[in-house]
């Protein structure tokens, strides 16, 4: 039996996914939906990625988008006041369908973790030795700067944020 | 790789034209940087594709994919301390109101 038609049918489910998602953010005025929206279109660039056979770019963009930004992002919105929010309690709303989406993951989770039996890994590890070798020898002095640039963004972010202390003498 | 590469830039170059038109229709500084963000993974979206199809050997596109990450985790964090130094200044978040420093 052939799966040739697997490819197809799941790149076209994910730039489905890509393409509404990202149509999301930009139309959707509540700023909260338009990031999980933003969310959503990450992890389906993710599956991109392991469409194309890059696992290791798949699990940084999970990490780093759809982790790291995507929470950033909320903070920010959850800091700033846009507009009024009538439903200001709109996921407390949906309890039973939060627990029913829970357990759709959960349980089939916890089952395969039970059952799971090792078998024999598989040889190589993908894409990430010759990443790592690109990144280590050809591309080492931009990592290199790449790390003194996250260093920088970071000390920027917090001097920027930072309220001023009021300088007052004690006298 | 079944799925042609037109295909991939296709959809790569949608998601940036999503994100631009976000960048330019948007009035609220959190969903510009939303929206540069979808750019930024379109862009990297482009570069695996292109690294797959012509780069089998090793894996330089997806090197600057890992550098764009790094460009993006900065730049959404620097970005967002701007903007949220503009807000507890001035109490908008809207970009047409944040005029101080044009002339």
């Amino acid at each position: 039996m052939r799966f040739d038609f697997v490819e197809p049918l799941v790149f076209a489910l994910l730039s489905l996914g890509v393409i509404v998602g990202g149509a999301a953010v930009v139309l959707i005025d509540r700023i909260t939906a338009a990031a999980l929206f933003m969310a959503f279109t990450f992890l389906c660039m993710a599956g991109m990625f392991v469409l194309l056979g890059a696992e290791t770019i798949a699990a940084f963009q999970v990490l780093i988008y759809v982790g790291a930004i995507t929470v950033l992002i909320l903070y920010g919105v959850m800091f700033t006041k846009y507009g009024d929010r009538p439903y200001a309690l709109f996921f407390q709303r949906q309890t039973p369908l939060a627990v029913v989406f829970v357990a759709s993951v959960g349980v089939p989770v916890a089952l395969f973790s039970f059952t799971f039996t090792s078998g024999t890994p598989p040889r190589g590890g993908g894409d990430l030795p010759s990443l790592a070798t690109s990144v280590f020898t050809d591309f080492a002095f931009p990592f290199e700067v790449a790390s003194v640039l996250l260093l920088a963004a970071m000390v920027g972010a917090i001097v920027l944020t930072k309220r001023e202390e009021r300088k007052e003498t004690l006298r | 790789m079944i799925v042609p590469l037109g295909a991939y830039i296709a959809v790569s170059a949608a998601l940036f034209f999503i994100g631009c038109a976000g960048v330019l229709v948007r009035r609220n500084a959190v969903v510009i940087l939303m929206c540069v963000e979808l750019m930024l993974n379109a862009a990297n979206l482009a570069l695996v594709a292109f690294s797959r199809k012509y780069g089998a050997v090793d894996e330089r596109g997806s090197v600057f994919v890992v550098f764009v990450f790094v460009i993006a985790a900065a730049e959404v964090a620097v970005g967002l301390a701007i903007v949220l130094s503009a807000y507890r200044n001035r109490a908008v978040i809207d970009v047409d109101e944040i005029h101080q420093m044009s002339g």
